[in-house]
């Protein structure tokens, strides 16, 4: 069944066409690899696809319910309770330690609970880290409290924005482990990266240049075992 | 209190003591402030009393002098001053006039209480001392120059009146009695024995007069008929005079109470200049108090506009995200308040022990008026910057655009 689809999806800033009639389905449980150089309208679809930007034209249906056309308020409450976001930079709050920066997202979406929170600080290896503020952890350790954050509300998909972009290749492979993991839980993976290294562990690639999808395969070496 | 309730003061927390470096700036404008507008409200509310106190060295505010033609007697100036509060009665000074001669030349005595004098007429010029003892006498400078006496000389004041009974002078030292060769009536010359103490210079009409104690002239005049006119001196100003005087005419009806007008007219003037002098330095210095906090407070929640953004991905609406700021602001002026209200009365005493000499009053009410500015003015300088973070495309900020 589709989780979320794209339907001549466009968005236009000024002269520039940043996407261009996108069509894109995404199933539950699927793990999906944007890919693209600089500037090729990646970003403008993972706004879009999280909430966070709306289209110029075209649909975007998640999990049914066409989401264009819905209020601000009802477009943050969706996101809040069927997205988890995973960002390049982290953005953690650096004044909350690992155990709060999870906990926000919970205080958002429903009810904190700091039990909880330390659960998915113990799924991606950080329960001892638990009560160290982001500057006292490394980037990789940064990244697997974003990805906690991102799970804690057991979201029905995970929109990763260059997820290993500042890491090195062995938080990389934790981080990668983790997608791997939660992908066997079924939950559903859309990563956005320019990393053919990461873009080759998914399940399917969609390749983008110039705001359109060039190409949307299926990716004949990936292994659920990897 | 339920989990999220706990969450959001332990965010608010944590953003305040971990952020402490940033906070300490954000809260030393707002203490700045709450001092300045608390130690400027205590010396705005002070300036009355200290400057009514001060212009006490200019003498007395207030003349008592008998309704009718006799004199005040002891018992209704008791109740006349009894009108007064205890902490604004500066000092009060009977005087009792009689006309003697010193080497024969007519000469005003007055007699008086000069530990009152000190109080009632701080500003007499003396070449010498005060009288300190029966006997001693203070010279007013044209007196003095008149009958050519200077400080330390002995001289002796005489007093004469009809005797009808020589009986009545026994025990009195110091007196004759001659007869009048056309009337045949008797005279008696009653002399006192005083030494100048001192020279009164004060560029008026005291000048001419010659100041003894009061059982000195009593003991020359061989009467204790009452004052002739009492000085009061009064920290207060000229509404408040005013109600005394007309307490002291219902109290004392042979008591005829006025104020000096030449003192209190000009003190009302000078103090409602200076009043509004300090309110609008106060507006001022708030004001700009006001600009220092809002500025501060946006450079403060401009800065965090990745996090508000941040918060926004998380599926935060703006009216939380303002619920927690705004928290935030309120706990860093309810704190600030409370610090710079009682800084203020230090820098209040302060300035206060340096220009009037005096500590300040304290005022409790201005605490919580303090607190309450503090906060609202913090509130109001964090809304302006909050509501214009919270409209940021979390998008673009995440991005780092």
């Amino acid at each position: 069944m589709s989780l979320l689809e794209l339907k001549d999806v466009s968005k236009v800033y000024g002269e520039l066409h940043a996407l261009e009639k996108a069509n894109l389905k995404v199933d539950k449980g699927e793990w999906i690899a944007i890919m693209g150089p600089s500037g090729s309208g990646k970003s403008t679809m993972m706004n879009i696809i999280g909430c966070m930007d709306r289209p110029s034209s075209g649909q975007v249906i998640f999990d049914g319910r066409d989401i264009t056309k819905e209020s601000r308020k009802k477009l943050t409450e969706f996101h809040r309770d069927k997205i988890g976001l995973v960002f390049q930079q982290f953005h953690l709050i650096n004044y909350l330690n690992a155990v709060e920066n999870v906990m926000v997202a919970q205080y958002y979406h429903s009810m904190p609970d700091e039990k909880e929170a330390l659960e998915a600080l113990e799924r991606v290896g950080l329960k001892d880290r638990a009560r160290h503020l982001p500057s006292q952890l490394s980037g990789g350790e940064q990244q697997r409290v974003c990805i906690a954050r991102a799970l804690i509300n057991s979201p029905e998909l995970i929109l990763a924005d260059e997820p290993t972009g500042n890491l090195d290749e062995a938080n990389e492979n934790i981080v990668l482990d983790i997608f791997r993991q939660l992908h066997k839980e079924g939950t559903s993976l859309i990563v956005v990266t320019h990393d053919p290294e990461v873009g080759e562990v998914a399940q399917r690639i969609v390749r983008l240049d110039h705001g359109k999808i060039i190409s949307d395969k299926k990716n004949e070496s990936f292994s659920e075992g990897e | 209190m339920n989990k999220k309730r706990r969450m959001f003061v332990r965010m608010v927390t944590a953003s305040l003591v971990r952020r402490r470096s940033r906070m300490i700036v954000a809260l030393l404008a707002i203490i700045v402030g709450a001092t300045i507008l608390s130690g400027l409200g205590m010396i705005y509310f002070d300036v009355p009393r200290q400057m009514s106190a001060q212009f006490r060295s200019y003498g007395a505010n207030i003349i008592f002098t008998p309704s009718d033609d006799g004199y005040i007697d002891k018992d209704s100036l008791e109740k006349g001053i009894s009108c007064f509060s205890k902490e604004q009665l500066e000092g009060y000074t009977p005087y009792r006039y009689e006309n003697t001669s010193i080497h024969n030349i007519p000469v005003t005595l007055a007699g008086t209480d000069f530990s009152g004098v000190l109080k009632t007429s701080p500003y007499w010029h003396i070449n010498g001392s005060m009288p300190s003892s029966d006997g001693e006498a203070l010279i007013g400078a044209k007196a003095a120059e008149k009958l050519g006496i200077s400080v330390g000389d002995s001289i002796s004041a005489q007093n004469s009146f009809e005797v009808t009974d020589e009986t009545d002078l026994t025990g009195i030292p110091d007196y004759e009695i001659y007869t009048d060769p056309e009337t045949g009536e008797k005279y008696c010359d009653h002399m006192l024995e005083l030494k100048a103490a001192g020279i009164l210079e004060t560029g008026g009409s005291e000048e001419e007069y010659i100041y003894v104690t009061l059982a000195d002239i009593q003991s020359l005049t061989l009467s204790d008929r009452g004052y002739d006119i009492v000085e009061v001196s009064v920290a207060a100003m000229q509404d408040e005079l005013k109600d005394y005087l007309k307490q002291v005419g219902e109290k004392t009806p042979d008591i005829s109470a006025r104020l000096v007008k030449r003192v209190t007219a000009s003190e009302s003037t000078v103090l409602t200049k200076l009043e509004a002098l300090v309110l609008i330095v106060t507006i001022v210095v708030l004001a700009l108090t006001m600009i220092c906090v809002a500025t501060t407070m946006t450079a403060v929640i401009a800065e965090r506009r990745k996090e508000i953004g941040l918060r926004k991905a998380l599926g935060a609406q703006n009216s939380s995200i303002m619920a927690e700021f705004l928290s935030e602001g309120l706990v860093l002026g309810g704190v600030g308040g409370i610090a710079g209200s009682l800084l203020g009365f230090v820098f209040a005493d302060i300035v206060s022990m340096n220009v009037f000499s005096s500590p300040i009053t304290f005022r409790p009410l201005l605490l919580p008026i303090t607190i309450a500015a503090s906060v609202i003015v913090t509130g109001l300088a964090c809304m302006i910057p909050i509501k214009s973070a919270v409209e940021v495309d979390p998008a673009l900020v995440l991005k780092g655009e």
